[in-house]
């Protein structure tokens, strides 16, 4: 009976082979995986996936302090208490979300300073960087919208702050901060509309430029340093 | 060698890069490899700076309703909103201290809108469209001096605004918790004053720490006004303007903690009166309306 059954082998590839026949994703896994890359690429061309390591952790821890937060200026500061001081390692998780936004803010820059420097925005790479400027502004709004959300009194005030910036702004201005803050003053909308920009409204956006930039860098391939030495020589390509 | 036209220049690059990578090495496991060591770096490090914020205001007692501060990382959390409090020093996160320092820079009413909206929005525009801007096709830095010097400049400048952002006092300048300060510095009367003790240097108005108005003085202008500053009888309650007047006769010509000379004129109604100048005093003040 036994020999009716292929070798494990061939019984571990059967799974593989029926998502493969079906989609295409593990041509397209060893694709992403098994492309070249050029020879001298450089330890500073890994600042961008250090990004998308603190995106999907920001991302997960998120999603984990979204369980236990509410939104409402009685609770917000209750809940942020509860997760700090009582919940099983919630300061370890909203400690990571606090400090991996600013760590974030600081791989964006030195990121950015990299493609700068290697001049990595220049053909044919235009819409990698215009992606990517969006991305950083949207990363700072998220940071804007982040911090009203603890409700304790540095985080009201300094989105009064914020928010009276945007109303110095001619015309625009004033329609802007009282959309933001739901009125002339923070109140229960405020923190509503603050937390479903947040964790709904930029976050989408957010992932959504990350995964075209993403789709671009694998489109194009990354550049190799401008002092790299590799020249196209005779009869070659 | 001769001059290019852009098409050629493209497909030059394109030929060089399809060179590149044919001659290149695989992506997984060599630029894997290094990835997976500088994402683990990062999450270390964010893992170690929670632990290390969690550790230092995990020392301070349960003084749990006034929030649990201190430590060099800052507070847990600082006490819950209350926008009855009248002094707050409001701060950004750090990373907006360069756009605070900005604005601080153009603390004139006129010129408020230069920090405020006009420098932001060139520096958004440049940034977005900085690829249509640089037209040299060159990488190499040697041969880039304008975008070399720009590289350069823009992270000073922005280092710069950050560091003096961060010594900066608070945002409508209240570097003082006394009953009145926020509002002041918060209010329209940071535009025009000079006021040590509110951080403010508004210089359309008399310097304050100089004028060293009495209680009786300061209720009068700001009731009533005159010349160029404006009456603020519709604007605030009696409470209110009792209790500026109270914080500015209290505290200009200020040296420290220590009042100023005509102090005790003032105390009567202060600071009684800005805790019956109620909730809403700062709040409404701070936002313009
Ligand atoms: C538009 C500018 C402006 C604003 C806003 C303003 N002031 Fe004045 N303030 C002035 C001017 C100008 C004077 C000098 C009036 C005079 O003596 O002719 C003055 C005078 C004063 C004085 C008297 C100083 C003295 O000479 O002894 C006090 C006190 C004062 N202001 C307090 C305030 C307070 C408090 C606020 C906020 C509610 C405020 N001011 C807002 C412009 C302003
Ligand atoms: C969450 C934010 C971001 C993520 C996750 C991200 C991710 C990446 C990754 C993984 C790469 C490939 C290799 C590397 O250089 O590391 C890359 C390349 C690039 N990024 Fe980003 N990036 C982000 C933000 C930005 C920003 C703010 C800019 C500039 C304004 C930018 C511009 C570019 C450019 C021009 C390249 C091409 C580099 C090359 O080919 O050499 N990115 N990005």
């Amino acid at each position: 009976m036994s020999t009716l059954l292929p070798p494990p082998g061939e019984i571990a590839k059967i799974p593989v082979d029926w998502v493969e026949e079906r989609s295409g994703l593990v041509s397209f896994g060893k694709f992403m995986l098994f492309r070249n890359v050029p020879k001298d690429i450089s330890w500073l061309q890994t600042l961008g996936s250090a990004l998308l390591t603190v995106f999907i952790l920001q991302v997960t821890t998120g999603i984990l302090l979204a369980m236990y937060y509410q939104p409402d200026p009685d609770t917000a500061w209750t809940t942020i208490k509860f997760i700090t001081d009582d919940a099983t390692l919630g300061w370890l998780v909203r400690g990571m979300h606090k400090w991996g936004s600013s760590v974030m803010v600081v791989l964006l820059f030195l990121h950015m300073g990299r493609t700068f420097l290697f001049g990595a925005y220049k053909y044919p790479r235009e819409m990698t960087w215009i992606t990517g400027a969006i991305i950083f502004i949207m990363v700072m709004g998220m940071s804007f919208t982040g911090y009203l959300l603890v409700f304790d009194e540095r985080a009201y005030w300094a989105t009064i702050v914020g928010v009276n910036i945007n109303g110095t702004a001619p015309i625009l201005g004033p329609a802007l901060s009282w959309i933001l803050m739901v009125g002339p003053q923070i109140s229960t909308h405020t923190l509503s509309r603050f937390y479903a920009l947040h964790m709904l409204v930029i976050p989408s956006l957010l992932g959504g430029l990350i995964f075209v930039h993403m789709l671009l860098v694998v489109r194009l391939g990354v550049t190799s340093p401008p002092w790299s030495r590799m020249q196209v020589t005779e009869g070659d390509v | 060698m001769p001059r290019l036209t852009a098409r050629e220049r493209r497909e030059s690059y394109q030929r060089e890069y399809a060179f590149q990578k044919k001659h290149g090495k695989s992506f997984f496991p060599n630029a894997v490899f290094h990835d997976t060591i500088v994402s683990l770096i990062v999450v270390a490090l964010i893992m170690g700076m929670a632990i290390l914020w969690h550790a230092q205001f995990g020392s301070v007692p349960g003084e749990a309703e006034a929030g649990r501060i201190g430590g060099l990382l800052g507070p847990a959390y600082e006490a819950k909103a209350d926008p009855g409090v009248l002094a707050y020093d409001p701060r950004p996160e750090w990373y907006f201290f360069f756009l605070f320092e900005l604005l601080r820079l153009f603390k004139e009413p006129a010129l408020l809108i230069v920090g405020s909206v006009i420098i932001p929005t060139i520096w958004m525009v440049l940034l977005i469209g900085w690829p249509f801007i640089d037209r040299n096709p060159d990488r190499r830095l040697s041969r880039r001096p304008i975008a070399l010097a720009l590289g350069v400049m823009v992270p000073i400048v922005l280092l710069t605004l950050t560091f003096y952002g961060s010594k900066a006092p608070g945002a409508g300048g209240a570097v003082s918790t006394e009953p009145g300060a926020a509002a002041f510095a918060n209010g329209p009367c940071s535009t025009c004053h000079t006021l040590a003790n509110a951080g403010t240097a508004g210089n359309v108005g008399p310097v304050l720490d100089e004028a060293k108005p009495d209680y009786e003085t300061a209720l009068n202008l700001i009731t009533n006004g005159k010349g160029g500053m404006p009456a603020f009888k519709g604007q605030y309650t009696a409470d209110q303007i009792s209790c500026l007047a109270g914080y500015v006769a209290t505290w200009s010509g200020a040296t420290g903690t220590t009042p100023g000379p005509s102090a005790p004129s003032a105390k009567a109604t202060y600071p009684a009166s800005c805790e019956a100048a109620g909730g809403d005093f700062a709040g409404v003040a701070a936002a313009g309306g």
